[in-house]
C-alpha cells in the first residue's frame, strides 16, 4: 500500500452530499471528512443540517447524492444503520437510547448477547463478566447489574459509550452529549473523550456549547444554512470566530461578566418562608416591578419545583405568599385571572400542542378573551394570533401552520406569544432557550427584556448560566431547596453562581441567605 | 425489583387468606375436586393470558382473543362434525386460525403503524362474524349446538392422575416455558426492549416490527389452544364462545404485575394473577353469592390493581428524587474539595 500518510488518516470521507426531504435542500453538496483519532465538533444553527448529515452517515436516513468512504470502503446509498453499526459507526443519543427495566450489562449486549453453546439460551455469567471487563478497562463508576432506571445520567451516558465500544467503533459520534450533565460530569466525559482519541477512536463532537467545543476540538466543521461554511483546525478555533461562521454576522462578544442592574419599584410578589417537603424549604423573596429574577442551582435543586409551586401546579405545605398587596393562593385559573403567566421547562411536552395551529396554541391559553361565552369566536382567535405572530416575528408568518412543524426556536416563540398578547404582571420562565440556536436565542432574549422594561415582573429559571448573568437584575441560587445566596447589585460571572450552586461561598459574596 | 418482590409476596399472602377464610366459611372450597376445578379455570384463562402478557410487554394489547377463541372452535366443531380426519390432524389447523388472526393483527400494527387497539377491536368483530358464518347451522340456517362425542378430542378437556385437569398441566408447562423463554433469549430481550424503547430497540438493530408481529401470532395460538381445551371441557361449542374471556385475561395480567406502558411484567405474575381471579370467582360461586356479580367484581379489581400501580410508580419516584438529590450534594462535595 502506497498511500500518502494524510490519505491513510482520513476514516470517513463524505463528498458533496446532498439530501432533500420532498422539496426544500436540507444538505447541499456538502464535504465533511474525518480523521482517524481525531475530536472533531460539528457546529451550526438548528436547521443548518447537522442532524440531517449525521443521519446520513448512521445509516438512520439516504443521501440523494454524494459519496461516503469509511475506513476505506465505500459506503452505499441504501446504508442501514446496521451496516454502519458493524462498520463501526456509533452513535450517542441525544435521547439516551437505553432500555429502562435492564441492566447494564443488559444494555451493553442488548442485541448481540453471549449465547451458550447448544440451545442457545443466553448466558448472563459470560454477559456479566464481559460488561465487568470493559468498565474495568475504562474505569468507569459502573456496575453490570445495576438497572439502568437506578443510576445517573451521566452513567447512562457511560453506558451508551461502552455500548459502541463493544461493537468495536472506529468513530464515535456524540450529539449534545452535556446537556444534562453537572460540571464533576461533564469533565469526567471529557477525560473519557481523551481516552478514546489516545486509542485511536475519532470523536465527532455535537455541541451548542462553544467553551466545550472550543476546548475538545482538533478540528471544527461549520454549516449555514444546509451548507459547508468552513474547517477550522485547531489553530484557528476561536468561540468567537465559529460563532460567526454559524450566524454569517459577527454577534457582540458574549459577555462573561455582567453588571447586574437595580430594580426598585413596587413590591410585585412575596414570598415567606415557602416550603414543599422534599422539594424546597424556607424560600423568602421579594419580585419588583419590571425586575428579572434569575433562579440558579443545579439540576435537583428545587428551580423548577419552586416555580410550579408559585403558579400552582404543584401543591406547597407552608408558608405565605403575597401578590400585589394581597395575600395569594397559588391556584392555575387564579393565576391566568390575575395576570400571571407561566412557560414550562420542557417545551414539547409541556408548552405547545403540537399538532395543533399557531392559532389554536395561543387561542388556548386566551379562552377568556376568545370565548368569553363558551363559544369560541374563530375571528378573535385568529386576531390574538395575528398579535403574536407580529408581537414576536414567529416564522413562518401563517397562523394555520402547525407548532409540531416549526423550528425550536419559532415553537418557543409561539409558547411566549400565548401569554405576550395578554394584559401580564408576572411571568414564570422556565430554561427559556434550552436547544435553540444563537439567533432565536437572542431574539427571545430581547422580548424577555422588552417585557420587563414594560413593567412585567420576570422570573427566570435557568441552567444556562450566561442566560442567567446576561438577563437578570438579581439572581438567587437555590441548592438542596434552600436559597443559597443572592447576587445584587454586583459584577457576576457565570463561575459565581456555579460555585454557590456547588456549595462554595466566596469570602466577598454579598448577602448571604442564612439557611 | 424489589417492589415487584414485595407486591407478588402480597398478593400470594392475600390469596392465602382469603383461602382460608373462604374453606372455613365454606369447607367444600377446601376439597381436591374444588381446587381442581379452581386450577383447571385459572388455566383457560391463564393459557391465553400468557400469550396477551407478551403483547402487553411490548406496550401493545389484543382485544381480538375472544374472537379468536370462537372462529377456532367453531373451526373445530365443523371438522368434528363433517369430517373423519383424525384429531392429531386437524388440531394443528385450528392452531393456525389464532396463528393467522395474531398475524394480520401484527401486520396491521407494523406495516401500516395503526393503533393496536383499534386494530384488534375491529379483528375481533371480524373473527366473531366468521364464527357465526362457519358455526354448524341446522336445516332451517340456525345455529346449532353441537355436542363433541370424540373421545380423543375430550381427552384435553379431561382430568389425568389426582384429578388434575390436562388444561392446568398444559397451562403450567406452557407458562414455564414461555418465562424461561421470555427471560433467557434474545427473542425474549428483543420483545422486553421493543415496548420499553423503540426506538432505541430499532436504533440497537433490533427489528422491532418483526419482534412485534411474532407476539401477536403467539398471542393468537394461545387463545386457540385455549379454545381447543375450552370446547373439550365444556362437550360443545357455540359462536359465542370465549367473546368476553379479555376482560379476565387483562385482569389476570394485570394483577400480575404487568404494566400497559410495555416493557416489564413476566409469566409467573400473570399465572398468579389468572389463579388469582380463579380464586375470587369460585369464591363468589363458593359464598353462595350470584354468580353475575362477577363481572362486577372483576372490573373492579382492574381498577384497584391499576390504582396500586399508580401508587407503587409515585413511591418509587420519589426514592428516586431522593436518591438524586443526594447524588447531587455528594457531586457538590466533590465540587467544592
Amino acid at each position: 500500500m502506497a498511500n500518502t500518510t494524510t490519505k491513510d488518516d482520513v476514516l470517513l470521507d463524505c463528498r458533496k452530499i446532498t439530501k432533500s426531504y420532498n422539496g426544500p435542500i436540507v444538505l447541499d453538496q456538502v464535504d465533511f471528512s474525518v480523521r482517524r483519532g481525531e475530536v472533531h465538533a460539528l457546529v451550526g444553527e438548528n436547521g443548518a443540517g447537522k442532524s440531517t448529515l449525521i443521519k446520513i452517515v448512521t445509516g438512520v436516513a439516504s443521501r440523494n447524492s454524494g459519496e461516503m468512504t469509511f475506513n476505506g470502503k465505500e459506503l452505499p446509498f441504501d446504508l442501514s444503520r446496521k451496516q454502519a453499526q458493524a462498520l463501526g459507526i456509533a452513535c450517542i443519543y441525544q435521547e439516551l437510547s437505553l432500555i429502562p427495566g435492564m441492566t447494564v450489562a443488559q444494555n451493553i449486549f442488548l442485541g448481540k448477547e453471549p449465547l451458550r453453546k447448544g440451545l442457545r439460551f443466553i448466558d448472563r455469567k459470560m454477559m456479566n463478566s464481559m460488561a465487568q471487563e470493559l468498565i474495568t478497562k475504562y474505569q468507569f463508576p459502573l456496575n453490570p447489574t445495576d438497572l439502568i432506571d437506578d443510576i445517573s445520567i451521566a452513567q447512562r451516558q457511560l453506558v451508551e459509550i461502552l455500548k459502541a465500544l463493544s461493537d468495536q467503533a472506529h468513530m464515535m459520534i456524540m450529539d449534545e452529549p452535556t446537556s444534562s450533565l453537572t460540571k464533576t460530569e461533564v469533565e469526567m466525559l471529557f477525560r473519557i473523550i481523551h481516552t478514546l482519541k489516545e486509542e485511536g477512536i475519532s470523536v465527532v463532537y455535537i455541541s451548542h456549547r462553544m467553551e466545550e467545543v472550543y476546548a475538545l476540538s482538533d478540528r471544527v466543521t461549520v454549516l449555514r444554512d444546509g451548507k459547508l461554511v468552513s474547517v477550522l483546525d485547531k489553530e484557528q478555533i476561536s468561540p468567537a470566530e465559529i460563532i460567526r461562521l454559524m450566524i454569517g454576522h459577527k454577534l457582540e462578544e458574549n459577555a462573561v461578566h455582567h453588571k447586574l442592574g437595580k430594580v426598585e419599584g413596587k413590591v410585585v410578589l412575596s414570598v415567606q418562608n415557602l416550603t414543599s417537603v422534599g422539594k424546597f424549604q424556607n424560600v423568602c423573596f421579594e419580585l419588583h416591578e419590571g425586575e428579572i429574577l434569575g433562579i440558579g442551582g443545579l439540576v435537583g435543586s428545587g428551580r423548577t419545583e419552586l416555580v410550579r409551586a408559585l403558579y400552582g401546579i404543584d401543591p406547597v405545605d407552608e408558608g405565605t405568599i403575597t401578590y400585589l398587596d394581597k395575600p395569594y393562593v397559588p391556584s392555575v385559573p387564579n393565576a391566568i385571572k390575575s395576570g400571571i403567566g407561566f412557560i414550562p421547562e420542557e417545551r414539547r411536552l409541556q408548552g405547545i400542542l403540537a399538532t395543533q395551529s399557531i392559532i389554536k396554541n395561543i387561542g388556548i391559553t386566551n379562552l377568556d378573551k376568545v370565548a368569553p361565552r363558551a363559544i369560541v369566536s374563530n375571528k378573535a382567535e385568529k386576531e390574538y394570533a395575528d398579535r403574536g405572530i407580529k408581537l414576536l416575528n414567529v416564522r413562518p408568518p401563517v397562523p394555520e401552520h402547525l407548532v409540531g412543524n416549526l423550528s425550536g426556536g419559532n415553537q418557543q416563540k409561539v409558547v411566549l406569544a400565548k401569554w405576550l398578547v395578554r394584559d401580564l404582571k408576572l411571568i414564570f420562565i422556565d430554561e427559556p432557550t434550552v436547544g435553540i440556536d444563537i439567533g432565536a436565542k437572542e431574539e427571545i432574549y430581547d422580548h424577555i427584556r422588552k417585557l420587563a422594561s414594560e413593567g412585567v415582573s420576570v422570573i427566570l429559571v435557568s441552567s444556562d448560566l450566561p442566560e442567567l448573568t446576561r438577563l437578570s437584575h438579581r439572581v438567587i441560587v437555590l441548592r438542596r431547596g434552600r436559597i443559597f445566596t443572592q447576587f445584587s447589585d454586583c459584577v457576576l460571572t457565570s463561575e459565581k453562581i456555579l460555585r454557590a450552586a456547588s456549595g462554595i461561598l466566596e469570602e466577598q459574596t454579598e448577602n448571604r441567605v442564612g439557611a | 425489583m424489589s417492589s415487584h418482590a414485595l407486591r407478588r409476596i402480597i398478593l400470594v399472602g392475600l390469596m392465602i387468606v382469603i383461602a382460608l377464610i373462604l374453606t372455613a366459611i365454606n369447607p367444600v372450597f377446601l376439597t381436591v375436586g374444588n381446587l381442581n376445578k379452581m386450577f383447571q379455570e385459572a388455566a383457560q384463562i391463564g393459557i391465553v393470558a400468557i400469550g396477551f402478557t407478551l403483547v402487553m410487554i411490548t406496550a401493545g394489547i389484543d382485544m381480538s382473543i375472544g374472537g379468536i377463541i370462537a372462529l377456532t372452535a367453531m373451526v373445530a366443531v365443523n371438522f368434528i362434525s363433517f369430517t373423519k380426519i383424525p384429531v392429531i390432524l386437524f388440531v394443528p389447523v385450528t392452531l393456525l386460525v389464532g396463528a393467522l388472526a395474531g398475524y394480520f393483527n401484527g401486520l396491521f400494527i407494523t406495516r401500516y403503524k395503526l393503533p393496536a387497539f383499534i386494530v384488534t377491536l375491529a379483528t375481533k368483530g371480524i373473527l366473531a362474524g366468521l364464527a357465526l358464518v362457519v358455526a354448524v347451522k341446522d336445516t332451517q340456517g340456525f345455529v346449532q349446538n353441537v355436542y363433541i362425542q370424540d373421545a380423543v378430542y375430550l381427552w384435553f378437556g379431561g382430568a389425568s392422575f389426582g384429578g388434575v385437569f390436562r388444561t392446568t398441566i398444559a397451562f403450567l408447562l406452557l407458562g414455564a416455558g414461555t418465562q424461561y423463554f421470555l427471560k433467557n433469549t434474545k427473542t425474549g430481550t428483543n420483545i422486553y426492549a421493543s415496548g420499553a424503547n423503540p426506538v432505541a430497540a430499532n436504533l440497537t438493530g433490533i427489528n422491532v416490527d418483526r419482534t412485534t408481529l411474532g407476539v401477536y401470532v403467539f398471542a393468537g395460538m394461545c387463545a386457540s389452544v385455549a379454545a381447543i381445551f375450552i370446547s373439550s371441557r365444556m362437550m360443545t361449542a357455540m359462536p359465542e364462545l370465549g367473546l368476553g374471556t379479555e376482560m379476565d385475561v387483562i385482569a389476570s395480567v394485570v394483577i400480575g404485575g404487568t404494566s400497559f406502558s410495555g416493557g416489564s411484567g413476566d409469566i409467573w405474575g400473570t399465572m398468579l394473577g389468572s389463579v388469582f381471579l380463579a380464586l375470587i370467582k369460585n369464591g363468589i360461586l363458593k359464598l353462595g353469592m350470584s354468580p353475575w356479580i362477577q363481572p362486577i367484581v372483576i372490573g373492579g379489581i382492574i381498577v384497584v390493581t391499576v390504582i396500586i400501580d399508580v401508587w407503587q410508580k409515585k413511591i418509587a419516584e420519589s426514592i428516586a428524587t431522593r436518591a438524586k438529590l443526594r447524588r447531587l450534594d455528594a457531586a457538590a462535595c466533590e465540587d467544592a474539595a
